[in-house]
C-alpha cells in the first residue's frame, strides 16, 4: 500500500509481507510530496481467501503510514491489495482519506504506450487480452474511442454484450492475439497465452503480473514491452531503501503507473479517487491523464528496466 | 426482474443481488436469479472472491472457500473417488448435483472437469448458500 502526503504532503502504497504492517521505504518529490510504501502482512493466498483479514491489515497499514508521515492525504493500493476487499471500497469506508486502486493510472499508461506503438508502426488494429478485467476493459474502451480497430479476447454472453456496447470485436484470446500486430496483455492472472499464438513481429505490451505469456519459445521478431511504466517525475527522491525497492520492482528510472495514482491524487488536492471498485467511472482516465500531465508525468515504453523509444520498433 | 421461485426470501435475495451488482459493476436489473455468474455476468475468478467477501459482510456469515465441492466430496463416504485426473467421476457429478439443486442436473455432464464447476454457478447458488449458512448460524446460537 502507498500513503501520500502533500507538500507538507504524504502518500501511502502497498505490497504484501509478513507480520505487522511496516514501512518498506520512503519516497518523495522534492519539496512537494512525501510518501511511504507500506507492506501488509499477508501472503497472496490468505490475502485472497480471508479478505476481512486483508482489510484489517490495510486499515492498520494506513495508520502506520499516517504515523510515519505525520498525516496522510491519500492511499493507493498496489498489487493484490487493489483487487481484494471490494477493490478499495471496504477500506474507503474505514478511513477518512481517498483510497484509489491505481487502475486509472495503469489504464492511462497502457493506452498512451499502446497508441505510441500503434502510431509508430502505422497500425490501426490492436488486440486487448483480459477484457473481463477493469484495466482490460478500460484500455479497449479508450482505444476504440480514439478510432482504433480493437479486438478483445474473451468469451461468454457478458463479454459479448460489453464488446458490442464498446464497438469492439470479440474473439478467443488466441484468435485476438494472432490477428493484431499490437497486443495489450491486461489479464488479472497472467499466463493466459502460449507464445506461439502471437504472429511474428508482434509487439506485446504486457501489464499482467505474472506475465501474459506462458513459458515457451516466442516466434521471430516478437517484442515484449512493459505496458504500464512511467518515467519518474523530476525531483524524485528514493533514499537507500527506496533504491532497493526500485531495484526489486521496475528499475531505478521508472515506476509502475499505479504507484503514481495516489501521488497525483494528493498533489492536485483531489478528494475523490480516480479508481475504486470494479469499473472505471466515465471520465476517470481523462481526469487522471490531465492531472498527471500538469505534474509532468509521462508514460514510458520499457523493456525490463530500460526505456525503449517507439522508433526502435521499426528497426527491430 | 424475472419471476422468482416461491421459496425465495425477497429481502435476502435483493441483498444478494446488490452484492453481485456492486462487485461486478453492474446495474441490479442485469442480475437475475438464474444468471450464470461467469458467462452471463462476466465475473472473473477474483470476482468470485469479492462476491463472497461482500456476502460475508452483508449477512455476517463465513463462506468456506471450496465449500460446495468439499461437501460433495465428503458425501462420498464410501471411498469412491470424487475425481480422477481432474475429471469428475459419475458419483462426483451426482454428489455435486445433489449439493447444488438450483443447477439443472444435465449440466453435470460426463467429462466435466472440477475446474469447470464454477462455470455452472448461478446467482441462485450463492443465494442458497447464504440462506443455508444463515440457518446454520441461527441453529448454532
Amino acid at each position: 500500500m502507498v500513503g501520500v502526503r502533500r507538500a507538507d504532503w504524504a502518500m501511502a502504497v502497498g505490497g504484501e509481507g509478513h507480520g505487522e504492517p511496516g514501512v518498506i521505504c520512503n519516497l518523495s518529490i522534492d519539496g512537494k510530496a512525501e510518501g511511504v510504501v507500506v507492506s501488509v502482512p499477508l501472503l497472496p493466498e490468505p490475502l485472497l481467501t480471508d479478505q476481512q483479514a486483508a482489510l484489517e491489515g490495510m486499515v492498520r497499514a494506513v495508520e502506520v503510514a499516517r504515523q510515519a508521515l505525520g498525516g496522510l492525504d491519500a492511499v493507493g493500493l498496489g498489487s493484490l491489495l487493489a483487487v481484494v476487499a471490494g477493490r478499495g471500497a471496504a477500506l474507503a469506508e474505514r478511513v477518512d482519506i481517498p483510497v484509489t486502486t491505481g487502475a486509472a493510472a495503469t489504464t492511462w499508461a497502457a493506452v498512451e504506450n499502446a497508441v505510441a506503438v500503434l502510431d509508430v508502426l502505422g497500425e490501426r488494429r490492436a488486440a486487448v487480452l483480459g477484457f473481463a478485467g477493469t484495466v482490460g476493459q478500460g484500455v479497449a474502451a479508450a482505444l476504440s474511442a480514439r478510432g482504433y480497430d480493437v479486438v478483445v479476447g474473451g468469451s461468454g454472453k457478458a463479454m459479448e454484450r460489453q464488446a458490442k456496447k464498446l464497438g469492439v470485436s470479440l474473439d478467443s484470446p488466441e484468435g485476438a492475439a494472432g490477428s493484431a500486430r499490437v497486443v495489450i496483455g491486461a489479464s488479472t492472472t497472467g499466463g493466459i497465452l502460449a507464445p506461439e499464438a502471437l504472429a511474428p513481429g508482434t509487439v506485446l505490451l504486457d501489464i499482467a503480473l505474472p506475465p501474459t505469456l506462458t513459458p515457451g519459445k516466442r516466434p521471430d521478431g516478437v517484442t515484449v514491452l512493459a505496458g504500464e511504466a512511467v518515467a519518474l517525475p523530476e525531483g524524485w527522491q528514493k533514499g537507500f531503501w527506496g533504491t532497493i525497492y526500485h531495484w526489486l520492482s521496475y528499475g531505478h528510472s521508472q515506476a509502475y503507473a499505479c504507484l503514481m495514482e495516489p501521488i497525483v491524487l494528493s498533489m492536485v488536492g483531489r478528494e475523490t479517487p480516480y479508481a475504486q471498485g470494479r469499473r472505471l467511472k466515465p471520465g476517470a482516465l481523462e481526469d487522471f491523464g490531465r492531472d498527471a500531465a500538469t505534474l509532468g508525468l509521462r508514460p514510458r515504453l520499457a523493456r525490463g528496466w530500460s526505456e525503449v523509444r517507439p522508433q526502435v520498433l521499426l528497426t527491430g | 426482474m424475472s419471476a422468482l421461485p416461491q421459496h425465495v426470501d425477497t429481502a435476502i435475495y435483493e441483498k444478494v443481488v446488490y452484492c453481485f451488482a456492486e462487485a461486478l459493476g453492474l446495474d441490479e436489473d442485469e442480475v437475475t436469479y438464474d444468471s450464470l455468474v461467469i458467462d452471463d455476468l462476466g465475473a472473473e475468478s477474483l470476482d468470485l472472491l469479492d462476491i463472497a467477501f461482500r456476502l460475508e459482510r452483508t449477512f455476517d456469515i463465513k463462506i468456506p472457500r471450496g465449500g460446495v465441492e468439499q461437501a460433495a466430496q465428503q458425501a462420498l463416504d464410501d471411498g469412491d473417488p470424487y475425481e480422477v485426473d481432474g475429471i469428475l467421476t459419475e458419483r462426483g457429478r451426482n454428489s455435486l448435483a445433489d449439493a447444488m439443486p438450483e443447477i439443472p442436473r444435465e449440466e453435470f455432464r460426463e467429462g466435466l472437469k472440477s475446474v469447470e464447476v464454477a462455470l455452472l454457478f448461478r446467482v441462485a447458488t450463492f443465494y442458497r448458500l447464504v440462506v443455508e449458512l444463515m440457518a446454520a448460524k441461527a441453529n448454532a446460537s
